[in-house]
């Protein structure tokens, strides 16, 4: 058995009911074929990073469990004819896995790990957007004359802006 | 003439050597962020002074959380 560990996006628009659907039809073929579920989560409705397939946003699905290759073959098969799923990501957490012992370890940690989840999806929304902005905004109102043509670019990593100063220090 | 400047740069230290409670997660963009630019550029070691071992598995990291669209390929990291 290989641990693995499966996220797919389901549309925006789509039910709870069915989300369900999905889920446990995922399951059953795991099960089917001799896997363990160990967990599932429901992330719920997140913002993507960029658009997929015209949806800007999307309900996540985290199932992780002890299966074998041809039963992701089999999900993956799935998740590509069904119309309802943006998108999928499956990763091998481990080659050998003890599907019992996995879960009592789990269990031990399982409350911490949970509410951290949790608080990450809720603040997600109202993090430091206005700060970064306001900053930038600042940088380009400072030098408005200086002659730096990558200071105006997309990338002003912190390493640009240290040459820059250098630079400025010799002609002084 | 100025004389030159010489900069020292600071010792810098790999920040997931000294925290081991910093884990690196595909699934933790919070942690993520820390390592990209405003527009989603990463960011080389040379600046943050990561090890070789954990730039790499950060690289990795980011690169499965743009896979699954929790982090932008390019474009504003703040969600």
């Amino acid at each position: 058995m290989r641990r693995y560990e499966t996220i797919f996006i389901v549309r925006p628009n789509v039910g709870e009911d069915e989300i369900e659907a999905i889920t446990s039809k995922t399951s059953s073929i795991i099960e089917g074929d001799g896997g363990t579920i160990i967990r599932i989560n429901n992330w719920g409705l997140k913002k993507l990073a960029y658009l997929i397939k015209k949806e800007s946003q999307g309900h996540y699905v985290y199932v992780d469990f002890a299966g074998i290759p041809a039963s992701v073959a089999e999900i993956e098969r799935i998740f590509r004819i069904d119309d309802r799923i943006l998108k999928y990501l499956t990763v091998k957490l481990s080659d050998s896995c003890d599907p019992e012992a996995v879960k009592e370890q789990l269990a031990s940690a399982e409350p911490e790990a949970t509410s951290d989840e949790k608080e990450a999806v809720k603040e997600q929304p109202d993090s430091a957007e206005p700060e970064a902005t306001s900053d930038e905004k600042e940088a380009v109102k400072e030098q408005p004359a200086s002659a730096e043509p990558e200071a105006s670019s997309d990338e002003k990593d912190t390493g640009i802006n240290e040459s820059d100063n250098v630079e400025e220090e010799k002609a002084d | 003439m100025a004389p030159k400047k010489r900069i020292f740069p600071r010792q810098k230290i790999c920040r997931f050597c000294a925290d081991k409670s910093l884990v690196i997660d595909y699934k933790e963009v919070r942690t993520l962020r820390n390592f990209v630019t405003e527009r989603g550029k990463i960011i080389p070691q040379r600046i943050y002074g990561n090890c070789a071992r954990h730039q790499r598995k950060l690289t990795d990291a980011i690169k499965k959380a743009r896979q699954i669209a929790l982090m932008p390929y390019s474009g504003p990291t703040q969600l």
